[in-house]
């Protein structure tokens, strides 16, 4: 066995050049695998909390009619006293904020834009007093101010304002149907612009304050959503449960919806991208085992006559079969190690500084909720994964080469030329 | 002894099939060196490589101090040459990565012989083959008779019954040859192990104890002399 073990390392020093190239091949895949792991879950991470904070939230309150029509936006199967409820919440500990959205019409004078024209956008109602207790918008903003309550004002995302060409001043006038189907137009203010980390809600928002949205509307104090922020917890289900008791006690129609049901098509869409991972994976797999097996290959043909004069002073074909292997793993090894150590070293500065990815989401939807900077995530599995791999594999494509060598007679290894 | 009966091989070339031995028989006793010689394409390697049991024949028998070698499996073959027999080759077959004293030595490493015995025996039969001080060096560092030195120290280090040498001098100028006939001689006296050689040189067959005269595929003369 020491022979064999002395044999194969021998071998991969005689072939240096050959070693280092296979070995940098599989090196260079596996750091890609790690580099690439680590952004889709980083990604992926990063968006659902961007999803929780600027979307979502933790969980929403919503009619059971508005949930079947939600499609719709209807007024109608609205909450109608939404803040009884977040009291009720409150006092059971959870914290929670009216929203109502609507979609409009927005008009833009050409007395601000330059031109006259109107576009079909969604608003978002919201109580500037609780609003930024459930999401974050107040910490995005990057011009003018934040809504206050009663104001007849709007708050826009940075890339729709751009895309506009509004400004903090602009008046921009809605023309909506009102709760009850009546036709309704506000002018509104442009009094802020936020730039939201979630390219979707940043390519489109606008937000007013609910009470002006309810007065124009006739909500009569209702609100068509209560967004809820929740700890994070392994036990969501249990709060929604909690929650959902809670608000039996209020309304019948009421009914509590998680962030993930909120955001079914997101997750599915990360679903397949996870399903992309492992697509990545064969790939780079399908590099190192092509890579090993040419070696390999021409490792094993090179050497037919040694392993028939092998074979002839009565070495065994497992002895054989064991030294090329053996060759074969420490390609894979050296391959692995460095791999490990390229992607351990690429995934620190992902993982650190990230990508700055502005230029590409700015005019692109990926489906993650990223706008500019994707930053990594470390995962110790997909690194042993990843070095396991490399190793295991390299072996295990140079068993097929071996043994069809061996399956050559010996007479006929030895006249190989 | 070996005893070689009514042995016919055959091979596919292509369409055609050669016919490469066509009944040879014949017996070789203990301790004999024997020179085969003949034309390329007569059946001397194929007549070696049946001995050696490389190959298989497709008639006839060849007993080996009695035991039939066409009863034993590819498991028992492999066995029979490594502890038996020892070969030679024209083009010497080293392994290039390995030291003189690691080629020689090897042989010894698939016998799971002792570490301390692997050593002293390397080392007397690198010695008797005058390649003492040689043994660090790599087969390309060495000229084409010491390769063929490593060769024989090789075979003969596990003192094996037989040693079987195609052409074994074939690559070398005809010094260097009749120095490597006049070592595997020396040990053909020393250690009575039996030498059975292929060639077509006349210098090496005038070398041989008894010589054997093979042409397409059969046995034209056998004769014994005296050198």
């Amino acid at each position: 066995m020491k022979f064999i073990v002395e044999l194969a390392l021998k071998n991969l020093a005689r072939y240096k050049r050959r070693t280092i190239i296979t070995a940098i091949a599989i090196a260079v895949g596996l750091m890609m695998y790690i580099i690439v792991d680590s952004m889709l879950i980083g990604a992926e991470y990063e968006s659902m909390r961007n999803l929780r904070w600027y979307e979502t939230s933790s969980a929403r309150i919503l009619d059971s009619g508005y949930w079947e029509n939600r499609m719709q936006l209807p007024l109608d199967k609205n909450i109608a006293q939404p803040y009884r409820i977040i009291e009720e919440l409150r006092d059971e500990g959870f914290v929670g904020t009216p929203r109502t959205t609507f979609s409009a019409d927005m008009i833009l004078s050409s007395e601000d834009f330059g031109e006259e024209g109107n576009l079909p956008v969604l608003i978002t109602a919201i109580d500037p007093r609780t609003d930024n207790d459930v999401f974050r918008f107040e910490d995005t903003l990057i011009e003018g101010r934040f809504l206050r309550p009663g104001e007849d004002a709007v708050v826009l995302g940075s890339w729709f304002a751009e895309d506009l060409g509004a400004k903090v001043g602009y008046w921009v006038t809605l023309v909506t149907r009102g709760n009850g189907g009546f036709y309704e137009a506000m002018d509104l203010q442009v009094v802020g612009i936020v730039n939201c980390p979630n390219p979707n809600v940043n390519r489109t928002l606008v937000m007013m304050p609910i009470d002006t949205a309810g007065d124009y509307l006739a909500m009569d104090g209702a609100a068509t959503e209560i967004n809820i922020l929740l700890p994070d917890s392994k036990d969501a289900n249990g709060y929604l449960v909690e929650i959902q008791s809670i608000i039996d006690q209020s309304d019948d129609n009421l009914a509590v919806y998680s962030w993930e049901a909120l955001a079914k098509d997101y997750l599915a869409i990360a679903e397949a991208k996870r399903g992309g991972t492992g697509v990545i994976l064969f790939l780079v797999f399908i590099i190192a085992a092509v890579g090993i097996s040419n070696t390999m290959l021409m490792a094993i043909y090179e050497r037919i006559r040694e392993l028939g004069m092998m074979r002839a002073l009565g070495m065994t074909d497992s002895a054989i079969h064991m030294a090329f292997i053996i060759e074969a793993g420490g390609i894979g090894l050296i391959g692995s190690i460095f791999g490990v150590i390229f992607g351990a070293f690429g995934n620190f500065f992902l993982v650190n500084y990230g990508i700055n990815f502005g230029m590409i989401m700015r005019d692109m939807d990926m489906g993650y909720r990223i706008q500019s900077v994707l930053k990594g995530a470390w995962n110790p599995s997909a690194i042993i994964i990843a070095f396991l791999a490399g190793f295991i594999l390299s072996m295990l494509v140079a068993w097929i080469p071996t043994r069809r060598a061996l399956k050559m007679d010996i007479p006929a290894c030895l006249r190989h030329q | 002894m070996i005893k070689v009966e009514q042995v016919v091989r055959d091979y596919q070339a292509g369409e055609t099939v050669v016919k490469a031995l066509k009944g040879v028989s014949l017996e070789i006793g203990d301790g004999e060196f024997v020179s085969i010689a003949g034309p390329s394409g007569s059946g001397k390697t194929t007549l070696l490589n049946l001995i050696g049991c490389i190959d298989a024949l497709d008639s006839g028998e060849i007993l080996i101090d009695g035991v039939k070698v066409t009863s034993m499996d590819k498991k028992e073959k492999t066995t029979y040459r490594r502890n038996n027999l020892g070969f030679i080759f024209q083009t010497y077959n080293l392994i290039p990565v390995l030291s003189a004293y690691e080629n020689v030595s090897f042989v010894l490493s698939i016998l799971n012989l002792p570490e301390a015995e692997i050593h002293q025996r390397t080392m007397a039969i690198l010695r008797e083959v005058g390649l003492q001080g040689m043994e660090d060096r790599r087969p390309s560092r060495l000229s084409g008779g010491q390769q063929q030195r490593i060769a024989i120290a090789r075979a003969l280090v596990k003192n094996p019954r037989i040693v079987l040498a195609d052409e074994p001098t074939a690559n070398l100028d005809s010094k260097t040859g009749q120095e490597i006939l006049k070592l595997m001689k020396a040990m053909n006296e020393k250690y009575h192990t039996t030498f059975i050689f292929s060639t077509h040189d006349q210098m090496v067959m005038d070398f041989a104890d008894r010589l054997i005269l093979l042409h397409d595929g059969n046995i034209i003369s056998d004769e014994r002399r005296s050198v």
